[in-house]
């Protein structure tokens, strides 16, 4: 019995999955500024329908990261960096780090060692930061540099966390680990204390299965470990929908996700039953980090979106300022217009007439303005889903092979989700020519999706036969190489070993791993080959659980 | 320095190699792949990253002729690294980004407009095909391309040595210490076209200091003097201090400076072998100054190793700027005389070698001086070599301009020699028709 709860903007809802059906949904609404209280409502809710509070696991969507940096209840990091030559960096960071000496070069290797008295100058700049972060400039090759630098901050100041780097990705982009770094401990205080209150609270009800935190990359995480990394429960409800489209929908036809709200549609591309993601990750206020997260574009169209007119211009979104008239809001809006047009039955029709009639020119009925907000409305959301297809025609490629034999994504048909996809999703495959599938459970996809992801967690394995070393980012190792014969095949049996002891220590079970990128060169020293450089990612591919008996 | 926006078409050719140990090989961007990510350069606001196409023959025979045909002679990267660099244009012509940097390979600047097969690590010039394509689609006229690769640009300087509306500025280490051995101060451009071809043969162990001479009181006063709508870079690497083909002193200091004062519209990559003490810190310089960001800490962690240079040295590169702003300034004059001298046809023989291939050709070019066009050109190559089949063509090159009378000529030229028959292949390369033709 799988509990999925998802916290949105305006419900909180639930599901109940056992042995891959639902068994029970509910919707109760978010209660801003305590959204532990919605949260119990919604559990309390469940434990009565199905009559039981012995839950395998609960699966726990929520905004309480995105509140934080909306609210700006984030804490002051002390942010020590170590950028050695190139790119002039600090412009480009939320704010004003702490330069320290101290190099590591392409290769790993250290040119230049951190110095003491400047980390204890650091120290002393950040006295009143209680949370740190550590970022170096090809840490991932080498996190020497930045261990030093943890070791003399702790004994220095003693802060209560410290985010490192090279921890929070295994990938090259120093400034979005920075970025990464600098978000996850400006969050990590209030995430968790938001974490004692639901373990307390869920422990006063007598509910003991395990809490897992849902990522925007669809995967889960134990609390306990979630408690180190918060910032990856930041932008969890696009990512639980579209858990809930894996869910209802297991396909490996390439396809495209419509996930229409009140104020956003969400759109997704699919390629072999999973999402694409977000090129180097996803964008925290603005500025771009490494968190792995679905390659989503979201557009301020939804059922609440409201519809008006500016000289003579008719206008539909991003505003959405209430509830369609049709259920007694103020204004006009997308809702109205579907009710009007028949496509969906909801609220008070004569008041949706009414709504259409404030907005209709060139005496235009109400039944003929509706088609015209439609239309208009369909028009944004094909916009887009072009758009983000010639964006992905235009994804820049490194091999010759790949640009002979092309990366075009072609698809055919649509999956909707969502409150108001009833409504919109045939209108938009009608116009585009694309077949389209409403799942019967569209509506709590996301909580759906909460209930089912799969624990994920990925590694990224980096051997270099010159240097004669290995290292792993995410777990900060640098090791010998066993052999100077070390071949690809031996990296990935080495990245299975080391993803299996990072899953041991995140309490998460291997089930499915891919290779998620793999390349391999050669070293040439004066006309010689001298050795290789191999780089190879593997994942516990995100995935959904659809039956008890799969471990989590 | 004030923000532009840079596109960047990046495409190192990860699968892609002359032969696996030869300096143009796979791994030879992997570097500076690593280094642009780290550094996050493709995350900043004013860098915009380009996917490249490739580039149709149509775009490469407005530029070159194989024998017996262009596309026996390249692969798919050629076609692709061409394309970088028409995507490179395009993005800058279409208005979406200030300047591009094509940072691409394989590289270009030694083929020339005839092509037998690869000399220099090029088979096709992907810079000549750029701006062909430039003057084709947006109509431009005046171009001057700066090669500021080690080697001499020769094949850049082949194909447009008869054109005076490309001013082609090229220094590089003193040909008579390194390939190709040619790109002395006395090839100055055909008698039409004298004066566009500036060559800057500078000593081995010449630093920043000197380069920065050579631009400040040189090339750019040149450039401001020519006036071209646009400014091309062939952006070579390898005067760098730790390159192990050739023996010149520059650091990715002097490098961005030099991009950040040229301001070349379109910059495109040619070569550059000290693939892992240079090219990372070289290119991030190049693209921070191009996108004008702060490039001043982009500082190679061996900066101990650069020599200073010689007094020798600075003392010879004055004397050459000297002498070489004495030849721009008297071009004019120097051209009329030249011309008036000549008669209607100048000519010229050639022997080229194919380093890659070891192919030699025997080539007389024929230039048609018309008081009343650009003229046209015809060209009689041979190419012989070990374990190469012998192979010969005869073809005219009928300029953009030509009038009716040179066009005709020009046709004539070609059907006479295929009555003699002393040629395998024959060829009209028709730029006022924009087509190649194989008659």
């Amino acid at each position: 019995m799988l509990l999925g709860l998802d916290v949105g903007g305006t419900f909180t809802d639930g599901a109940v999955i056992v042995d891959g059906k639902v068994v029970s949904v509910v919707k109760t609404p978010t209660t801003h500024g305590n959204l532990l209280k919605g949260i119990l409502a919604a559990v309390d809710q469940v434990v009565e329908e199905v009559g039981s509070r012995h839950f395998t696991r609960i699966a726990l969507s929520t905004t309480i990261v995105t509140n934080a940096f909306v609210e700006g209840d984030i804490d002051q990091v002390g942010l020590c960096i170590m950028p050695g030559p190139g790119m002039e960096i600090k412009a480009a960071l939320p704010v004003e780090p702490y330069v320290l000496s101290g190099y590591i070069d392409h290769r790993g290797r250290v040119l230049n060692g951190p110095r003491q008295n400047e980390v204890i100058e650091a120290c002393r700049q950040f006295g009143s930061c209680d949370v740190f972060a550590i970022s170096g400039k090809f840490s991932v090759r080498n996190p020497c540099n930045e261990l030093a630098v943890v070791q003399w901050v702790k004994e220095l100041a003693s802060p209560d966390h410290i985010t490192i780097g090279s921890e929070v990705s295994g990938n090259l982009n120093f400034l979005r680990r920075t970025n990464s770094a600098y978000y996850n401990a400006a969050v990590w205080r209030h995430f968790n204390i938001f974490a004692t209150a639901v373990e307390t609270a869920l422990k006063a009800r007598g509910i003991k299965a395990p809490v897992y935190v849902l990522k925007a990359d669809g995967g889960t995480l134990p609390l306990l470990v979630a408690r180190d990394y918060p910032i990856e429960a930041i932008f969890t409800g696009p990512a639980a929908s579209v858990l809930g489209i894996m869910a209802m929908n297991p396909t490996d036809i390439p396809f495209l996700s419509l996930d229409i709200g009140g104020t956003t549609t969400d759109i997704a591309l699919w390629q072999n039953g999973v999402p694409l993601f977000a090129e180097g990750g996803a964008r925290v206020g603005g500025f771009a980090t490494a968190l792995r997260a679905f390659k989503l574009s979201s557009i301020g169209l939804g059922g609440d979106s409201l519809v008006y007119q500016t000289r003579g211009v008719l206008k539909v979104g991003p505003m959405r300022l209430g509830p369609a008239m049709a259920v007694g809001g103020q204004s006009p809006t997308v809702t109205d217009a579907m009710v009007v047009a028949g496509l969906v039955d909801f609220g008070n029709r004569e008041l949706a007439i009414e709504a259409m009639r404030q907005v209709a020119f060139d005496g235009r009925t109400p039944r003929e303005m509706a088609d015209i907000v439609l239309r208009a409305a369909v028009n944004i959301i094909s916009q887009s889903i072009g758009d983000m297809l010639v964006q992905q025609a235009n994804k820049p490629v490194y091999r010759v092979a790949d640009v002979v034999h092309g990366t075009r994504f072609t698809v055919g048909h649509i999956i909707g989700v969502g409150g108001c996809a009833a409504g919109l999703v045939p209108l938009v495959a009608g116009h585009l020519g694309l077949t389209y599938d409403l799942p019967k459970q569209g509506m709590v996809a996301n909580a759906i999706g909460a209930a089912v992801a799969r624990p994920t967690v990925d590694i990224t394995l980096r051997a270099d036969t010159v240097e004669g070393y290995y290292t792993v980012a995410e777990l900060g190792i640098k090791n010998k190489l066993s052999s100077s014969k070390f071949t690809l095949a031996d990296a990935y049996q080495l990245a299975a070993a080391h993803l299996a002891e990072l899953a041991t220590n995140k309490g998460i079970s291997l089930d499915v791993t891919e290779i998620i990128q793999s390349e391999e060169f050669n070293v040439i020293q004066g006309f010689r080959t001298v050795g290789k450089i191999m780089t190879c990612r593997l994942q516990v591919k995100p995935g959904v659980l659809m039956n008890n008996k799969e471990e989590l | 320095m004030d923000a532009k926006k840079l596109g960047l078409v990046f495409f190192p050719a990860f699968d892609w190699a002359i032969n696996p140990v030869h300096p143009e090989r796979e791994e030879r961007l992997l570097y500076t792949r690593d280094q642009i990510v780290e550094e996050g350069l493709l995350d900043m606001p004013g860098i915009q990253e380009y996917k490249p196409n490739m580039a149709r023959f149509s775009d490469i025979e407005r530029v070159h002729i194989g024998v017996p045909d262009i596309k026996a002679l390249i692969t798919n990267a050629h076609l692709v690294s061409a394309g970088a660099a028409i995507a490179a244009a395009d993005a800058v012509r279409q208005g979406e980004v200030d300047r591009a940097f094509a940072l691409t390979r394989p590289p270009g600047h030694h083929a020339m407009r005839v092509v037998h097969g690869t000399r220099g690590f090029c088979a096709i010039n992907i810079e000549a095909i750029m701006v062909e394509y430039l003057r084709t689609v947006y109509g431009i006229r005046k171009v001057a391309i700066v090669d500021t690769d080690v080697h001499h640009g020769d094949g850049t300087q082949d194909i447009f040595y008869h054109d005076a509306d490309t001013l082609f500025i090229s220094f590089h280490q003193d040909g008579r210490t390194l390939y190709p051995g040619t790109g002395f101060t006395d090839e100055i451009g055909s008698p039409m076209a004298l004066g566009t071809t500036l060559n800057i043969p500078l000593p081995p162990g010449t630093t920043d200091d000197g380069l920065h001479q050579v631009l400040d009181h040189l090339i750019m006063p040149v450039l401001a003097d020519f006036k071209p709508e646009i400014i091309i870079n062939s952006a070579g690497q390898d005067n760098h201090y730790s390159d192990p083909l050739a023996n010149m002193n520059i650091t990715a200091q002097g490098y961005a400076r030099l991009a950040d004062k040229l301001k070349a519209d379109i910059a495109v990559l040619e070569g550059g072998y000290s693939i892992e003490n240079a090219l990372p810190y070289v290119n991030v310089g190049i693209i921070l100054a191009m996108a004008g960001m702060d490039y001043r800490k982009v500082i190679e962690p061996d900066i101990d190793k650069c020599p200073s240079e010689p007094l020798a040295v600075t003392r010879a590169i004055k004397s050459l700027v000297e002498e070489r702003k004495g030849m721009w300034t008297m071009r004019e004059r120097l051209r009329r005389e030249v011309v008036a001298k000549t008669g209607d046809f100048w000519q010229r023989n050639r022997n080229i070698y194919y380093d890659d291939n070891g192919i030699n050709e025997r080539q007389t070019e024929t230039v048609r001086l018309c008081p009343k066009c650009s003229g046209y050109l015809t060209i009689g190559t041979e190419a012989y070599g070990s374990g190469f089949v012998y192979k010969s063509a005869f073809a005219a090159v009928i300029s953009r301009e030509a009038c009716s009378h040179c066009r005709q000529t020009a046709v004539d030229a070609v059907y006479k020699a295929k009555k003699q028959g002393k040629y395998q292949h024959y060829f009209v390369q028709n730029k006022h028709e924009d087509r190649l033709e194989k008659m």
